[in-house]
């Protein structure tokens, strides 16, 4: 049956993948199965993406067909008290960009994968980042950005944050084309591929 | 290449054989004003959605065409690191030091960011663009086949949520009215704020006929792109 709700969701099929979620969680799946399922069936869709078999408008889909599962299974997790956050996370799309389809999606991954995520949106300034680490208290910092024009506001955002004197703030960025050298030049801790090395970054900083 | 001393290097390069390796989309800026002996070759525009194969195809360009030029004029920016890591190994190679061809058809690197200092939820729409296809519109179609009108239409408005603005971008090169129109539907018909902005031929005339100021890459044989290359203090 989790099977089907993979294929449902790679396939986008999107009032199965919700049909098959709720038959799945009333007949006593775990919520946390479910969430593995969507977890598989988002690689695979960003292996699509990866390879051009599937365009930013599928993945557009996937995201919705995500945030419809999670708002079904996430009352269960809660109501099981299975769900223990493992750490805070600031997201956000830096200022100058409004690029925030993938960062959506590494929000959903690390929030299922127990994290407490805050999304701060798109266009955000240094301070506001700033601001949300000093209120949250969080570790880890998520820079996202899209455009090669924001790798310029990522620097930005990486000395606010180190002005600020949060040295213990780890940050790491994503989006678009970002590599090793855009990492150095951003003075970023690290950079993920995609939403499963983000989970991975954030987990090692745990 | 001849030898010649550092002083009468740039005149040898503005009258050297030339060659124009070009975006299908920047071409279009660019063939009004190159001269007869400047050949120009163009590349697929659907390659700046796949920067490794965008990478890879002008790499294969650079090479073939250092056998026929000395200089290359490259229609291109970072266009998303696709050409970060080119090599050149005979010819000296030109490139606009923008992040894209938004910033070419404006005229200046500092002229798109003001634009989108000023606006970054813009949807760029350039005469080049509707013409390969690039479009919310015919993005609206596509999906419209694969999954319904209905749900095409709730994609589209997802994928154009942050956007506020339609900029129709006019760089006075061609018959304006018929693009402008298409422009201003499809700013229309998604529900964006539709304005039109002047473009400017300036960096494309600098491109073709000097000076490479400060606004240009030129890259001498033997050398690799590498990002901060791009970087301006």
């Amino acid at each position: 049956m989790s099977k089907e709700l993979i294929d449902a969701i790679v396939d986008m099929r999107e009032e199965d993948a919700v049909k098959i979620t709720a038959q799945l969680l009333d007949g006593g799946t775990d919520p946390l199965v479910v969430l593995d399922a969507c977890r598989e069936a988002m690689g695979v869709i960003g292996m699509r993406f990866e390879t051009g078999e599937s365009f930013i408008s599928e993945l557009i889909l996937a995201g919705e067909i995500l945030s419809q599962i999670s708002a079904i299974v996430k009352p269960r997790i809660q109501k099981g008290g299975a769900e223990k956050k493992i750490g805070k996370v600031i997201l956000g799309t830096v200022q100058g960009d409004i690029h925030d389809i993938a960062k959506d999606i590494v929000g959903f991954m690390l929030d299922v994968n127990g994290f407490e995520v805050t999304n701060l949106g798109v266009d955000v300034p240094p301070a506001k980042f700033v601001e949300a680490v000093k209120s949250s208290g969080a570790k880890i910092v998520g820079l996202s950005g899209f455009l090669t024009l924001a790798f310029d506001p990522m620097k930005d955002t990486v000395a606010a944050i180190k002005a600020a004197g949060l040295n213990e703030v780890k940050i790491m960025i994503g989006g678009g084309q970002i590599d090793e050298n855009i990492r150095q030049y951003t003075g970023a801790d690290a950079y993920g591929k995609d939403a499963m090395a983000a989970v991975a970054l954030a987990k090692s900083w745990s | 290449m001849n030898n010649f001393s550092e002083a009468n290097q740039w005149d040898y390069l503005y009258t050297a054989r030339r060659r124009v390796i070009a975006c299908a989309t920047v071409i279009e800026e660019l063939l009004p004003l190159l001269p007869e002996d400047v050949a120009s070759e163009t590349l697929d525009f659907g390659l700046h959605l796949h920067p490794d194969d965008l990478k890879r195809a002008l790499q294969e360009k650079i090479n073939e065409a250092s056998q026929h030029a000395d200089v290359l004029l490259l229609g291109y920016g970072l266009c998303s690191m696709a050409v970060v890591g080119l090599h050149t190994t005979t010819a000296h190679v030109v490139i606009p030091r923008v992040d894209d061809c938004i910033a070419i058809f404006l005229g200046s690197c500092n002229a798109y960011k003001e634009q989108a200092k000023k606006e970054p939820g813009t949807y760029y729409l350039t005469k080049g663009w509707i013409e390969v296809g690039d479009s919310p519109f015919e993005e609206y179609k596509r999906l419209s086949e694969k999954f319904g009108e209905l749900k095409a239409g709730r994609i589209i408005r997802l994928m154009l949520k942050n956007y506020t603005r339609l900029g129709f971008i006019n760089t006075g090169q061609y018959e304006i009215e018929r693009y402008r129109e298409y422009a201003r539907k499809t700013a229309d018909k998604f529900n964006l704020r539709f304005e039109e902005i002047d473009g400017s031929p300036a960096l494309v005339k600098k491109m073709v006929f000097g000076p490479w100021n400060e606004e240009f890459l030129v890259m001498k044989p033997g050398q690799t792109v590498k990002y901060t290359d791009f970087v301006k203090p």
